[in-house]
């Protein structure tokens, strides 16, 4: 089995890498037909023109486009990512830094909408044909237009204010520091032993991540619904039927199996929109991952910063979906066969 | 009176969803006239007033007023000018690009099809939310830029779904006959393809509007969007966030007022899809 698929994921890898590549080209191209100078931005004001000459010779802005590209991209394969204009930071240290905050609350938050999502779905199953179903399907559509920032407020105004539940800001209560590790802040927490921080840690994360995950759980739940009754079509159900199993064991033991492979393919598309829905829930949150860096970044025409983050999210997509497409084809018996 | 309609008109859904879309379209052209007050006329002895029936509201701002003593209501009514532009336009604007490159590669095939694919793999990597703030980056601020990065970032959403769509009529006898009759390739996709997938069309443009509006709503929450004194729902969000405490009111208009339109949009869309697509049955259709 491994053998058969092995070739295939690995078509798909090479192409995530060109992809990534082109992604890298159209990023530098785009950010450079920008009005403003990063040499006259990234010198204190007093600079003279003649220092700014100097520092654009120095960061290659002389050169034609396609040089300059080729400049960054040699320095990016070395690591190198250049230093922020406004931080004054090496580039990747930042991202590196912000980079697990917003993996985690991504994961947390697919892992809410998967589950929200199979629920929903095996409900919206359930009740087709049903006197309930235009009540549910209502539901489902309402569900599906409220993006994840109005869940973010509104769960803010809720939770937050009207009822004092849960904290709405930050990562941390105040009080408590980050220990040093991962960057995977309930991860580390565990690792060092702080049960404080790890609730903490934990009580934070639970507004965001479900703003995120109800945000994307619809789609999920409709896909998962007209799988199954695609599935519900196919003769093996029948046969199960005249088997004699009960309607549960054929929705569970039989039908599942099969409508959640096309359920978790979309899952993968999902993922990107999800792991870009971040950036809002962050800045509303003040949640320090990412998003709040893409957005100080745009706000100061930080160059360096915007591309580094900018591949940061491609690069998390891309691999995110090579590993999705490669358990599709792990997970699915027919394309083993080839 | 049910029978007097078109067939299309005839789901709950699209009336529903058509209501409401002709609701916020009317606010959005007829504002100066509905809105009691000017949107950016300032009131600082009545600012964070509660809306009318809550304690302490005013007959005279029925929504209550901003951190200024700005007239909520006023400037929900002129933020469906700017949603409704965006909606319309960027969607538009989406569906030409997208449409056009969905109908190209679906019917000639091949490389171009190929080629065509290649480059929404692409732009399906990027977030969209980022990409679109990068290309904010690129283009500029300013609502014309908003509506441009909207085209920009959303046109995949178009071209891929039309093209597998496309991808099938054009295998269709009655279009191979068309080419046998000496229809030219424009005649063909124009007068058989076009009109076998117009449903599909619709719909997608119907459901793209209101991604449009939470889009220009995000755009607008970060600043990047229209100027301060042209009212949004998105903008009227972050400048209540800053006093969430002083008056949740104001945070919770603006967001309701989102909600409505992506709703009405997605009614819309979910009906025309369900009415409008010939090979559901009947049963499905309800």
């Amino acid at each position: 089995m491994i053998a058969t698929v092995f070739p295939l994921v690995g078509r798909r890898l090479l192409s995530s890498v060109a992809i990534l590549l082109i992604v890298s080209m159209l990023l530098f191209v785009v950010l450079h037909v920008l009005p403003v100078d990063p040499a006259a931005m990234s010198l204190p004001p007093t600079a003279t023109l003649a220092d700014i000459e100097a520092m654009r010779r120095e960061m290659g802005l002389d050169q034609p486009l396609p040089n300059q590209y080729m400049i960054w991209l040699a320095k990016v394969i070395q690591g190198d990512f250049g230093a922020s204009i406004h931080f004054r930071r090496g580039v990747l240290g930042l991202v590196a830094d912000t980079l697990p905050a917003t993996v985690e609350l991504a994961v947390l938050a697919m892992m809410i909408a998967s589950a929200l999502g199979i629920v929903g779905g095996l409900v919206l199953f359930h009740v087709r044909g049903s006197r309930k179903e235009p009540v549910v399907d209502f539901g489902s559509i309402m569900l599906l237009s409220i993006p994840e920032f109005l869940w973010s407020l509104f769960f803010i105004l809720i939770f937050g204010v009207a009822l004092h539940w849960l904290p709405f800001t930050g990562r941390l209560d105040p009080d408590l520091r980050v220990p040093a590790g991962t960057g995977f802040l309930l991860f580390d927490a565990l690792m060092a032993g702080r049960l404080d921080i790890f609730f903490s840690a934990a009580r934070h994360m639970i507004l965001p991540s479900f703003a995120l995950g109800i945000a994307f759980s619809p789609t999920i739940m409709r896909v998962l619904r007209s799988s199954l009754i695609d599935v519900y079509q196919e003769d093996y159900i029948h046969l199960a039927r005249l088997r004699g199993l009960s309607e549960r064991r054929i929705l569970l033991g039989h039908a599942l199996k099969n409508a959640i492979l096309p359920t978790l393919s979309l899952m993968g598309v999902q993922f990107g929109f999800l792991f870009g829905g971040t950036l809002l829930v962050e800045v509303i949150y003040s949640y320090p991952g990412l998003g709040n860096l893409m957005v100080d970044a745009v706000r100061n025409a930080d160059l360096p910063i915007i591309q580094a983050v900018g591949l940061a999210y491609c690069a998390v997509v891309l691999i995110i979906n090579t590993v999705v497409d490669s358990l599709y084809m792990v997970l699915n018996p027919k394309l083993r066969l080839r | 009176m049910m029978r007097i309609l078109p067939p299309w008109l005839r789901s709950a859904r699209v009336l529903g969803g058509l209501t409401i879309v002709v609701i916020i379209s009317l606010c959005a052209v007829f504002a100066p006239l509905l809105a009691p007050h000017d949107p950016n006329e300032q009131d600082l002895i009545a600012t964070f007033l509660p809306p009318v029936w809550a304690k302490g509201g005013q007959a005279a701002y029925l929504l209550g007023t901003d951190s200024l003593g700005r007239d909520v209501l006023s400037r929900l009514i002129y933020g469906a000018r700017v949603a409704m532009m965006v909606a319309v336009l960027a969607s538009f604007g989406a569906m030409m690009i997208g449409g056009t490159l969905a109908y190209i590669a679906g019917y000639f095939g091949g490389r171009i099809d190929s080629l065509i694919g290649r480059a929404v793999d692409v732009w399906m990597s990027f977030p969209p939310v980022i990409m679109s703030l990068i290309l904010m980056v690129g283009l500029g601020v300013g609502l014309r830029n908003v509506i441009l990065a909207i085209i920009l970032v959303d046109w995949t959403r178009f071209c891929r779904v039309l093209r597998s769509e496309v991808l099938v009529v054009a295998r269709k006898d009655y279009v191979a006959a068309a080419r046998l009759v000496g229809f030219s390739h424009w005649r063909t996709v124009t007068r058989e393809i076009v009109p076998a997938t117009l449903p599909l069309l619709i719909t997608l443009v119907s459901l793209e509007m209101g991604i449009a509006v939470i889009v220009e709503a995000i755009l607008s929450f970060v600043g990047m969007s229209v100027s301060s004194n042209t009212p949004a729902w998105g903008q009227m969000i972050a400048d209540a966030r800053q006093y969430i405490y002083d008056s949740p009111w104001n945070l919770l208009f603006p967001i309701l007022a989102i909600f409505f339109a992506v709703f009405g949009f997605n009614l819309l869309g979910d009906g025309l899809r369900r009415t409008l697509d010939v090979r559901l049955t009947a049963t499905q259709r309800v």
